[in-house]
């Protein structure tokens, strides 16, 4: 009878289409628009060669020291920080006007003047860089007017001396050395909190399947309330068939945004694995609860599930990826006790720090969850007796 | 008024549906609204932490000094978890290590080794550029300096000397951005509210019990249909205010304007739009359930790609060229250009019209759609 009852009710889950839809395709739908949204996020974000403009007049000419070094920045390859148009002023204002390029300079006599159209980063990029020039032109004279002082005027090469500030100038970069983590990808929590959703949306499998055997649900729930079957294995074989039903749409969204999507999970797949199965098992606990403890349609219930699972989403960082951040920041209990954050976090260390204490405190937390949940839904539904229905 | 009282009791059915998306679009539309209102240009400053390791020397200070004036320095413990976790959500952009006795070091001449994490984007490489420029003058003038105030005094000089900036821009950058920013999510609360709703409130009136009586009843088809029209017609118009009001009581002045009047001329003609697509759903489909799937996919679909969610600039150009056979791509567009016109007059509104019409014609074409799919289904009932 156990597998009776279990070949059927996968039978039931698969071939209701709405369901199917929710939970099989929408999440798959949901990674391609994130695929197709987020793609370029990461990449805009990088330091790209800013256009700018420089005033050619005589007044840029003789400042020799700003040539060499707006030529310097402006020189194909991978240090290229400018690309700079060179004109008369009243061009060049045009040209910013209709924002072909993000600032450009002039010269007074020992002034510098920048024209930029709004504040914004690469206006301040700009202005940080003409400023540091203009520092290094600084100890550049101070340092041949020392040297004239002391050899005489006619006896200076200063271009010689130019050569050799600049080279010194060079020279005293900061020792500075980058020990950042490479796994710094933050768009990673959306596909982690839509792994988090399709677990908990496939709770809507056990939910369906658990109105199925109560009484107050369904003429179905009636046949079986009547039935001489013994309860728990009917309920056991159900919910195991709607288990399987939900792994198997989580492994089709693991595939196709591993495979189609390149989303990355780190490199401990056993992990990725047992974390997605207690995920499932939580969405389970969430499913039976909803169907054991809302006396209420089955719309009803699996608007509630479904809310609930969008709330939970919502606060682990699906609509803006701050947003699990900000809640551990401020209220941290609040994601301690969500299971889609759960679930997120649990991706989120796994990629970040590897298998270490967080993600198993992660998966137990999960694990805490389902058997609360199952053990308050037990309590419910156990004995359950109607003189008339 | 039977129809129409109808109608407005099913949407009091949907009210929480109502609720949920403009909640989600005070949340969201509100969330990211700057503050800063300075006409003048104003440095962008990144989010900085500096784990200082050494003991309090003036050395140490003043770089901590000059970091602090240059950037936003974040509250966070200093627990490495804390750190890392910060970096990665992008809460901090650039985490500097200042090591142990870097202050001495620096006076013996070294140029002592400071560890740094960053996120790799643009706040980041320039909490860099700040950090290496200090450096690079700490070191130059180390050859010159050996005494540790005439140091101090010799890098601050150094560093103070900032070139004069002029923005040529008269627009309220932070305003408009911010204007842009809620009408662009608007785009999403419209299509779900108006779309959803009205869907679910028309297949109610399409369920067959009700049709049958409907069918049977003395009012005119005609006129049935007219109430039906009117009454969404007013719903789509009532969202349309909600999103309106809202957007004038969240940011003010900004749609208090001529400006603000464009903005919220584009959200009508994009609400008259979603309407039109929401009466296509309804012939297209009489199934609640399928309907909730096809308008979460409708104005999901449509704020990922036209660039509601993500801003259009960010989005990869092949994505862009799907967007423009949504009518939400044109409505997006209309209120990024908005944000930048300089100065409004025939000339510089003319891609704004062309928008417009564009909306119209998706209009037109909706209901022409419609209208065929009806009378095909009519003749096939």
């Amino acid at each position: 009878m156990f597998w009776h009852n279990f070949k059927y009710s996968v039978k039931t889950l698969l071939k209701n289409k709405i369901l199917l839809f929710w939970v099989f395709a929408f999440p798959i739908v949901l990674g391609v628009f994130f695929h197709l949204a987020f793609q370029n996020i990461e990449k805009n974000e990088k330091l790209k060669i800013i256009d700018i403009g420089v005033v050619d007049d005589l007044q840029f000419q003789n400042r020799s020291i700003f040539k060499e070094a707006l030529n310097t920045l402006s020189e194909k390859g991978e240090n290229q920080m400018f690309s700079i148009t060179y004109g008369d002023e009243e061009e060049l204002h045009e040209q910013l006007e209709k924002k072909e390029i993000t600032g450009y300079v002039s010269f007074g006599k020992d002034d510098v003047y920048l024209f930029v159209r709004k504040s914004g980063i690469n206006e301040t990029i700009f202005r940080y860089v003409i400023d540091e020039i203009a520092s290094n032109e600084k100890i550049i004279n101070h340092y041949i007017s020392d040297g004239m002082s002391y050899v005489g005027n006619e006896n200076v090469d200063f271009n010689m001396m130019i050569q050799n500030m600049m080279q010194t100038i060079e020279s005293s970069q900061g020792n500075i050395e980058n020990v950042s983590n490479e796994n710094l990808s933050y768009t990673m929590i959306e596909y982690y909190t839509l792994i988090a959703m399709a677990c908990l949306y496939g709770g809507i499998f056990a939910m369906v399947i658990m109105n199925s055997k109560l009484a107050n649900m369904n003429a179905t729930g009636k046949r079986t309330a009547i039935s001489s079957l013994s309860k728990g294995k009917l309920i056991i074989s159900s919910l195991l068939a709607s288990y399987i039903v939900q792994l198997l749409g989580i492994v089709l969204l693991f595939l196709f945004t591993i495979i189609c999507l390149k989303v990355d999970y780190g490199h401990h797949l056993p992990f990725v694995i047992l974390l997605s199965f207690v995920g499932c098992l939580g969405g389970l606990s969430l499913g039976i609860f909803v169907s054991a403890m809302f006396k209420k349609n089955e719309n009803t219930k699996t608007g509630i599930l479904i809310a609930f699972t969008m709330l939970g989403c919502f606060l682990s960082g699906m609509m803006g990826i701050t947003m699990k951040y900000t809640i551990d920041k401020y209220i941290p209990i609040l994601n301690k006790i969500n299971p889609a954050s759960m679930i997120t976090d649990g991706f989120y260390s796994l990629y970040y720090y590897g298998p270490n204490k967080r993600f198993f405190f992660n998966i137990i937390s999960i694990l805490l969850f389902t058997i609360v949940l199952t053990a308050v839904s037990i309590r419910e539904i156990r004995r359950q007796k109607y003189d008339s229905i | 008024m039977t129809v129409f009282k109808t109608f407005w009791k099913v949407v009091n059915h949907y009210k929480g549906t109502i609720i949920l998306y403009t909640v989600l679009l005070i949340v969201f539309g509100g969330m990211n609204m700057k503050s800063n209102n300075q006409m003048d240009f104003v440095d962008s400053k990144p989010d900085v932490f500096i784990v200082n390791k050494d003991v309090s020397n003036k050395i140490t200070d003043n770089l901590i000094s000059y970091m602090e004036k240059n950037s936003h320095i974040v509250d966070l413990q200093e627990k490495e978890e804390k750190i890392k976790d910060a970096l990665f959500y992008r809460d901090v952009n650039y985490v500097i290590y200042i090591p142990e006795n870097y202050g001495s070091l620096v006076l013996n001449g070294q140029n002592p080794k400071i560890e740094i994490e960053s996120t790799g984007d643009y706040q980041a490489s320039l909490a860099e550029m700040l950090l290496n420029r200090y450096l690079k003058i700490q070191n130059l003038e180390q050859m010159a300096y050996m005494e540790q105030n005439e140091l101090i005094n010799a890098i601050n000089e150094n560093l103070g000397h900032q070139a004069s900036i002029t923005s040529i821009s008269s627009l309220d950058e932070v305003g408009l951005t911010n204007a842009s920013n809620y009408f662009n999510f608007a785009s999403y609360s419209i299509l779900a509210v108006v779309i959803l709703v009205i869907g679910l409130v028309l297949a109610s009136f399409n369920e067959l019990n009700i049709r049958k009586r409907t069918v049977t009843s003395p009012m005119p088809y005609q006129k049935y249909n007219f109430h039906l029209l009117l009454s969404s017609l007013l719903y789509a118009g009532c969202a349309w205010f909600l999103f309106c009001f809202l957007g004038i009581c969240l940011l003010g002045k900004t749609v208090l304007s001529i400006r603000g009047i464009w903005y919220m001329l584009n959200a009508l003609f994009f609400t008259v739009s979603a309407l039109a697509l929401a009466l296509l759903i309804s012939t297209l489909t009489k199934n609640k359930n399928a309907m909730n799937g096809i308008v979460n996919v409708v104005a999901l679909g449509s704020a990922f790609l036209c660039g509601a969610f993500v801003p259009a600039e960010w989005l990869p150009n092949f994505v862009l060229k799907i967007a423009h056979i949504l009518p939400a791509y044109w409505y997006i567009n209309t209120n990024n250009c908005l944000k930048e016109i300089e100065n409004l007059s025939f000339g510089t509104l003319k891609p704004i019209l062309f928008n417009f019409f564009i909306l119209i014609l998706f209009t037109v074409g909706f209901i022409l759609i419609n209208n065929y799919l009806s009378r095909r289904k009519q003749r096939i009932d």
